[in-house]
């Protein structure tokens, strides 16, 4: 059958492990209906959350700009009224979602079981799923972008808006989608095959209920910027530079603290 | 050199002792049978071996190596319980998926290698929730073999194999073990696994009950004579009187006797009490007995 073999010891690189591991992961994303179904949710959220804008009840004339759709006016922590929560924040909401479902099928389907016999570390996993969850979602931003954009148009709301800082409140919220994806995954980590309370947890902190609480109590206060649902409120359409670099600095180091917990979390626990 | 040595080993789940100090040494090129009662803690011993849990305490060297190394741990193929496959994807995407996972180089030539050796190749293009037990067991068996791992962890992987399949896996595992692979391979099928097996450990609260190597073992099993009379409950008695033991196989309905000839039980029944014997043959117990013997005294 085969000459005997002897024994070669091989160390993959860092970036071999994760060229892999993320090619698996990204391929499963685009092989998922579940990838498509929530970039068209993500599309369709600004055109019922105009529709409601064009009624008659108490949603009734809450944007007066087309761009509101996509983020509010100014960094509000306290929310006094549905326009200046639903904007793109929202997508998070989904996006938790999103990521628990397809974490969840690692779980399930046993697929981390044999991922983790290979020489797959840990920390590649987290990375790996971070960096793929983050990606879903800054698409789901951009077809909310879209979706926005035409509902706005639909609305017939003005478009007059100052350029910059329109571009700083979409790439801060889309910045956003990387910490938002290493929470997601650490969540999904604690409760592993038990998705239905990650659905759960996620949609809770997506909501960003916990910092709005928190604003209730302390005002409207940029010390909330430090959590991610404050830095993606602090992506609105006053934001500029500064604002793009607190939403990058807050992103990556929860997606540091994240990745370092569920490293850990994963190597004392049992895989499977 | 030793594939695996393990020394000392515990887990626990709680307050749950599932490994209680283990000590195993599988040599390498070796098919190492792994026999314990249910719950005994064989699936647990294979999943520390593998990484997939932590262990409490102990030492687990994986060719003189910790067992968590990089380097090692690309050089194992596991099938544990069921093959961690996507249900809605065919059974070759999720073998790219594995390979893809391992930074396999020529992935579709080794895919069809390791499918063509589990007879699978026909099958490649169904999905895997439409696949059958024993499918999908061959694939698993298939996912262990990615890569040409030089250690290859089994846990249960004859259950749901027809009669083909079994001969099949040990045709594969043979070759795989005189090629230098080493094999650790659980099983409830004794005697499948007493064809193929070079060494044994037989494990009993998560302790080694016994280690040995197959000719250990043939030379640990005695022989016996088993034979067949018109009246099979008085032979039994005389034959216990005179020669020390004697058991009915309630199969067979054989009478075994132990420390014995055919020449002289044949002699002695019909010689001195007129019981003719009407089939008789000399026999060694199987593993399946030995081990059923081993747990009886255990327990008493």
């Amino acid at each position: 059958m085969e000459t005997t073999k002897t024994l070669q010891f091989e160390k993959p690189s860092f970036f071999q492990r994760l060229k892999g591991m993320l090619g698996v992961d990204f391929y499963r994303l685009f092989h998922t209906p579940l990838f498509y179904i929530f970039i068209v949710i993500a599309a369709l959220i600004p055109a019922l959350v105009s529709m409601g804008a064009m009624g008659e009840g108490e949603t009734a004339g809450m944007f007066s700009n087309a761009w509101q759709i996509i983020a509010a006016d100014s960094p509000l922590y306290i929310v006094h009224n549905m326009g200046e929560y639903a904007n793109m924040n929202m997508v998070f909401i989904f996006g938790g979602i999103m990521v628990s479902i397809f974490i969840g099928h690692d779980y399930r389907s046993g697929y981390v079981k044999q991922l983790f016999t290979t020489h797959a570390k840990k920390e590649d996993y987290m990375m790996s799923k971070t960096l793929v969850s983050a990606f879903s979602m800054v698409c789901m931003c951009f077809t909310y972008l879209i979706g926005g954009m035409i509902a706005g148009a639909a609305t017939g709301l003005p478009f007059s808006i100052n350029a910059g800082s329109l571009l700083c409140a979409i790439l801060g919220k889309m910045i956003m989608s990387l910490g938002w994806a290493s929470l997601y995954t650490f969540i999904n980590i604690i409760f592993r095959r038990k998705f239905g309370i990650s659905i759960a947890l996620c949609f809770v902190l997506g909501t960003g209920i916990p910092v709005i609480g928190a604003a209730a109590l302390l005002g409207n206060t940029a010390a909330l910027n430090i959590f991610l649902y404050g830095s993606s409120v602090y992506a609105c359409l006053s934001a500029n530079f500064l604002s793009v670099l607190v939403c990058l600095a807050c992103s990556v180091i929860w997606a540091i603290i994240y990745n370092v917990l569920g490293s850990v979390i994963l190597y004392r626990r049992d895989v499977y | 050199m030793n594939a695996i040595e393990i020394r000392n080993l515990t887990k626990h789940f709680g307050a749950k002792q599932a490994v209680n100090g283990l000590t195993m040494t599988v040599p390498q090129g070796a098919i190492y049978g792994f026999i314990g009662e249910n719950g005994s803690g064989k699936s647990t011993t294979e999943k520390l071996i593998c990484g997939l849990i932590p262990k409490s305490g102990g030492e687990i060297k994986l060719w003189g190596k910790d067992h968590r190394d990089q380097e090692v741990r690309s050089q194992i193929g596991v099938l544990i319980e069921a093959p961690g496959c996507f249900p809605n994807y065919t059974v070759w995407n999720n073998m790219k998926l594995q390979a893809a996972n391992l930074g396999l180089k020529n992935e579709n030539a080794e895919i069809r290698r390791v499918l063509r050796l589990v007879r699978m190749d026909g099958a490649a293009s169904n999905k895997y929730k439409n696949c059958s037990l024993g499918m999908k067991q061959r694939i698993g068996i298939a996912f262990a073999l990615l890569g040409n791992p030089q250690l290859l962890v089994l846990d249960e992987p004859i259950n749901g194999l027809d009669a083909d399949g079994m001969r099949i896996m040990r045709e594969i595992l043979t070759d795989l073990s005189h090629c230098g692979t080493t094999v650790l391979i659980s099983s409830h099928i004794l005697g499948e696994l007493e064809k193929i097996a070079t060494h044994y450990g037989i494990i009993r609260g998560g302790k080694m009950l016994r280690e040995m190597t197959a000719e250990e073992l043939n030379a640990d099993c005695p022989t016996y004579v088993a034979l067949k009379t018109d009246d099979t409950e008085k032979a039994r008695a005389i034959l216990e009187r005179a020669f020390g033991r004697a058991d009915i196989d309630e199969q067979t309905g054989e009478i075994r006797v132990y420390h014995a000839s055919a020449e002289d039980t044949a002699k002695y029944l019909f010689g001195n009490f007129g019981i003719a014997v009407s089939e008789i043959r000399t026999a060694k117990i199987s593993l399946e007995e030995y081990y059923i013997d081993l747990m009886k005294e255990g327990k008493e």
